[in-house]
């Protein structure tokens, strides 16, 4: 068996793998990388730190990736521009991401299987959402009322967002393969119209 | 009672799929031995990186990786001789006696998470990229030297 090769001496990993990342990439692409899973606004420097580059390149970038939509900006209480991924620009990519290797009749099976499960968190837990929960469990624990047993561990809570976040997904994609269905059918029909007469 | 503790312990925020995917093909593109696969494609809870070998004696090895919208983690690694050791990032509120931050590793050979015995992690740096690549260099360094320890020494001699 051909066994990996092995690695170059190093003195400090953290070292190591900052070195080979920057490269490997361009700056461009540290940027890209780093926000594209920055979900709390965040200013330009910070960004520009994770992605080692200097926050000039990084702000350049930032707005670049804002101007195409991948990036939504806002302004932070200092006046300074904060930024993010964008919500619908991730949710195009998943649902993408998604319907290259999932057929539409197995996304409908999944989906209802997802909400059945939030469904069956409500019902057990009596909030509509986690929120909720966290919120109950903190109360119970200042009125020191904690019933043990009853109260759903942190895992539960992490269990139903996590179910929560990628049900939004696959519905995403699965409205996105309907309408490319209806869209499609629709040129279809008007080629023949075009065709017939 | 350790109960509080355990759940102070958690990681925060939902698993995030788009970290997932993104680790999955770092291990996927860098590490001839490994496979990794979401465990549930559309609801994942985790990532799981099968490897055709093991550290040391052991024949077959597995890291699972959890990674939140909050930039929490754990990437567990288990083998056939039934050595468990992790690297994680959440808050423990000070319990890891030997912790300064949220970064640390549950040493082998169990894991353990007794609070005294839980190391300060030598990976200290946060974008996903730069965490998997540090795995990965680390089980390589490991692989060739035979040995755990570059696990979380960090480093890997001449």
């Amino acid at each position: 068996m051909t066994g990996p090769a092995e690695p170059e001496p190093f003195e400090d990993i953290n070292q190591a793998v900052r070195e080979e990342w920057v490269a490997g990439t361009t700056p461009y692409e540290r940027v890209r990388e780093v926000v594209s899973r920055t979900y709390a606004p965040t200013d330009a420097d910070t960004l520009a730190d994770r992605a080692h580059t200097s926050p000039k390149t990084a702000r350049k970038h930032l707005n670049t990736l804002a101007d195409d939509g991948f990036v939504t900006t806002e302004t932070g209480a200092n006046g300074a521009t904060l930024y993010r991924r964008s919500a619908e620009s991730l949710v195009v990519e998943q649902a993408a991401d998604i319907l290259s290797e999932v057929s539409t009749e197995e996304l409908r099976d999944r989906i209802a299987e997802m909400r059945d499960q939030i469904g069956e968190f409500q019902q057990e837990y009596g909030v509509e959402s986690p929120e909720e929960l966290a919120v109950d469990q903190t109360n119970a624990l200042l009125n020191e009322s904690t019933r043990a047993g009853e109260e759903p561990d942190d895992e539960t809570i992490r269990e139903w967002k996590t179910t929560r976040r990628n049900l939004a997904f696959a519905n995403a994609a699965l409205s996105i393969a309907n309408a490319e269905k209806f869209v499609e059918a629709g040129s279809q029909t008007d080629n023949e119209t075009v065709s017939s007469s | 009672m350790t109960g509080g503790q355990t759940e102070s312990h958690s990681l925060r925020g939902p698993i995030d799929r788009p970290a997932l995917l993104a680790i999955r093909d770092l291990f996927n593109g860098n590490e001839p031995l490994a496979t990794a696969k979401l465990d549930d494609f559309l609801n994942p809870r985790a990532l799981k990186v099968e490897y055709d070998d093991g550290l040391r004696s052991a024949e077959r090895s597995r890291i699972d990786v959890q990674w939140t919208t909050r930039n929490d983690y754990k990437y567990h690694y288990t083998d056939s001789e039934g050595v468990n050791l992790r690297w994680g990032r959440h808050p423990h509120n000070g319990d890891y006696i030997q912790v300064p931050g949220p970064e640390h590793y549950h040493p082998p050979p169990d894991a353990s998470s007794d609070p005294s015995t839980v190391e300060e992690s030598c990976i200290k740096q946060q974008p996903e990229t730069l965490v998997t690549l540090a795995v990965l260099k680390l089980w390589r360094a490991a692989y060739h030297a035979n040995s755990l320890t570059p696990l979380n020494s960090g480093k890997n001699p001449p």
